[in-house]
């Protein structure tokens, strides 16, 4: 723990918990499943399991009969704050729910099988990627992009898929051909008609930590290139959650851990008196954990959690 | 899953921002706005177009005073309003986002004119890292400056409104973020710029920026799939704006609303009316409104009109203030005969 302080962030946690047992992004809003899963990871990372069982309940309630798992219990349908809660479940021990979730992630659809051949061409030339390729949407049968994709490969890996798993090998495909030429990745177009567009510092994080998380090394040199992408960006503006996201992705590569340290204090110098991180309890929970122990959130090839 | 053919347009959109819609416009007509009545038929629509040659405070204040008076504002004394800009995204090199000095000139004005309470609000549409963005525009600077609050959309809490007509779109209903449904009045602050999808995105179409990424998806890409026409009439048609201020001082032409490059126009484009304040700026900028898809679906469905004779305009004359926006050649087909 590099931080002294860093256990106020649990007692930030524990006092907005809201009554239904779930947690909004901001103390007081509604009960979402994406700050509820990270919640409890937190609080159970924090040695709080006692703490989690009516989170444990939220989350359960949210969960179809069909496995998916949408936004808060009132969503129709399913949607990418599953990642969380798959998370959740596999860290809790709620097997069977982990279990349906799971089958669910690996079935839930992006538009890739919606374009024809020539869609396929007409959107290679534009924005310079293959559409064939399938990953994960935000929302079901849209488009698949970079940052969903990463979010579920990270919690698929953490919840022991293996990186062999044809859903996760085509999202890493997908995260690979999304790359940035100039480095790193933003949320899927690398180009747009002759135009290259930027890399972001979130979107490269999550791209880098799912890679790593998939088993995909140093050696790409899309991975090489990330890494450098982040390093750079790091000596500018930089946000909460995505340096959160950066030392993640740092601690998946070798070469990245050697500058998680100076991360780890940076983002440790974020938190305020009241124990949180810009009163963002998703936020709050992700600082936390990140800065505990990486292993909680993502695999990391070599070490256990 | 059925495969459908798609254009080369739609399957190129659907990436990145919109396709074009797959339901024909009539689909919408007979539909009853649940929140928001389109104006009366007969009603001369008042627009006023202001000069303003750059973004010092006092010719700011200046332009949003004569705006004011010349067109019809909302009364704004004791109620909670809150300011929609467009803050897409941030470069260094282009003027992507409204300028923050216009806004912190409009919220001078509305305290003056003893608003209640007075709230930003956004909800980016590609790029998640709302901190970074809001940073790097200057509106978090604005925000703590003017002390209102300013609010990510993306997450915010939100309700279900009834759709329209839900037999038009995909969409039974829309997840409004409860920051607008509890505002008294909304002002659309937008950048007037091309837009590589939409042809030109305005206030309107700056009213894409309230749906929640969280339930929607960056870039709000459900919203995509239904047809960006189709939704930005879904969404106007649903929640009133109640006041458009468009930042047509420094514009985006070319590959808007990202790519392009800036186009000094020297205007401030106000009004009550969302369709006719985009429709007069659509003029400004070179563009015949009728040819904007989803201007012309909206005035098919009678959310104001985008027809000169309907449309008072009070300020410069709109000929004077013509600045042809240079078009990207997909969009050539936009530009207004002269005369």
């Amino acid at each position: 723990m590099p931080n002294i302080f860093l256990p106020r962030a649990l007692d930030f946690i524990k006092a907005n918990q809201n009554a239904d047992g779930g947690w909004g992004y901001r103390p007081g809003g509604d009960s979402l499943v994406e700050p509820t899963g990270l919640c409890l990871l937190a609080l159970m990372a924090g040695g709080e399991k006692a703490a989690t069982a009516k989170g444990l309940d939220f989350l359960k309630a949210c969960l179809k009969d069909s496995g998916a798992v949408g936004i808060n219990p009132r969503d129709p349908e399913g949607s990418w704050m599953a990642y969380a809660a798959l998370l959740a479940f596999d860290a809790l021990g709620a097997t069977d729910e982990e279990r349906r979730l799971r089958d669910w992630i690996l079935s839930f659809e992006d538009a890739s099988s919606r374009f024809t051949p020539a869609d396929i061409k007409a959107i290679a030339t534009v924005y310079r990627f293959d559409a064939s390729i399938r990953g994960w949407p935000w929302t079901p049968n849209t488009t698949g992009w970079v940052e969903p994709t990463a979010l579920f490969i990270i919690a698929l890996c953490r919840a022991g898929v293996p990186a062999t798993e044809k859903r996760i090998k085509s999202g890493v495909d997908l995260i690979l051909d999304r790359k940035v030429p100039s480095g790193g990745w933003n949320f899927g177009n690398p180009y747009s008609k002759s135009y290259e567009l930027e890399a972001s510092v979130m979107s490269t994080a999550l791209a880098l930590a799912a890679l790593g998380a998939a088993g995909v090394t140093e050696s790409y040199p899309a991975v090489d290139a990330g890494i450098r992408y982040l390093t750079r960006s790091l000596t500018g503006d930089v946000s909460t959650a995505s340096l959160a996201w950066v030392l993640l992705a740092l601690n998946c590569f070798p070469t990245g851990a050697a500058l998680a340290p100076k991360v780890s204090s940076r983002l440790a110098g974020l938190q305020a008196a009241d124990g949180g991180f810009r009163r963002n309890l998703f936020e709050t929970a992700l600082a936390f954990l990140v800065l505990s122990d990486a292993a909680i959130l993502v695999r990391i090839p070599g070490k256990g959690r | 899953m059925t495969k459908r053919s798609m254009t080369r347009r739609e399957a190129v959109r659907v990436l990145g921002t919109s396709a074009l819609s797959a339901l024909p416009a009539v689909a919408l007509s007979g539909g009853q706005p649940q929140l928001v009545k389109g104006p009366a038929s007969g009603t001369l629509l008042q627009v006023a177009l202001i000069p303003c040659p750059d973004y010092g405070s006092e010719n700011l204040t200046a332009a949003i005073q004569a705006g004011w008076r010349s067109s019809r504002p909302p009364d704004v004394r004791g109620k909670r309003v809150v300011i929609k800009p467009n803050i897409a995204d941030f470069s260094e090199e282009r003027p992507i986002h409204t300028d923050p000095r216009l806004v912190e000139s409009l919220i001078l004005h509305l305290k003056k004119l003893q608003a209640r309470e007075i709230i930003l609000a956004e909800g980016p549409p590609h790029n998640r890292d709302t901190e970074w963005l809001f940073r790097k525009s200057g509106f978090e600077a604005l925000a703590k400056r003017q002390s209102v609050p300013l609010v990510d959309l993306n997450y915010d809490d939100m309700s279900p409104v009834k759709c329209i007509n839900p037999r038009a779109t995909l969409l039974k209903e829309l997840y409004l973020p409860r920051t607008i449904l509890s505002a008294d009045v909304v002002i659309s602050v937008p950048k007037m710029k091309t837009h590589r999808h939409a042809g030109i995105t305005l206030s309107m179409k700056n009213m894409f920026g309230i749906l929640p990424g969280m339930k929607y998806g960056w870039p709000k890409n459900t919203l995509h799939w239904n047809g960006i026409p189709l939704s930005i009439c879904e969404i106007n048609g649903t929640l009133k704006t109640h006041f458009s201020i468009i930042d047509g001082v420094v514009g985006m032409e070319g590959y808007g609303p990202l790519l392009g490059t800036a186009r000094k126009a020297g205007v401030l484009v106000m009004g009550d009316n969302a369709l006719s304040v985009d429709a007069t700026a659509a003029r400004v900028m070179g563009i015949d409104p009728a040819r904007v898809e989803y201007l012309a679906m909206a005035h098919r469905i009678k959310l104001g009109s985008l027809r000169r004779e309907d449309i008072a305009v009070a300020g410069e004359k709109i000929e004077k203030a013509r600045a042809d926006f240079v078009l990207d050649p997909e969009y050539a087909f936009l530009r207004a005969p002269k005369g």
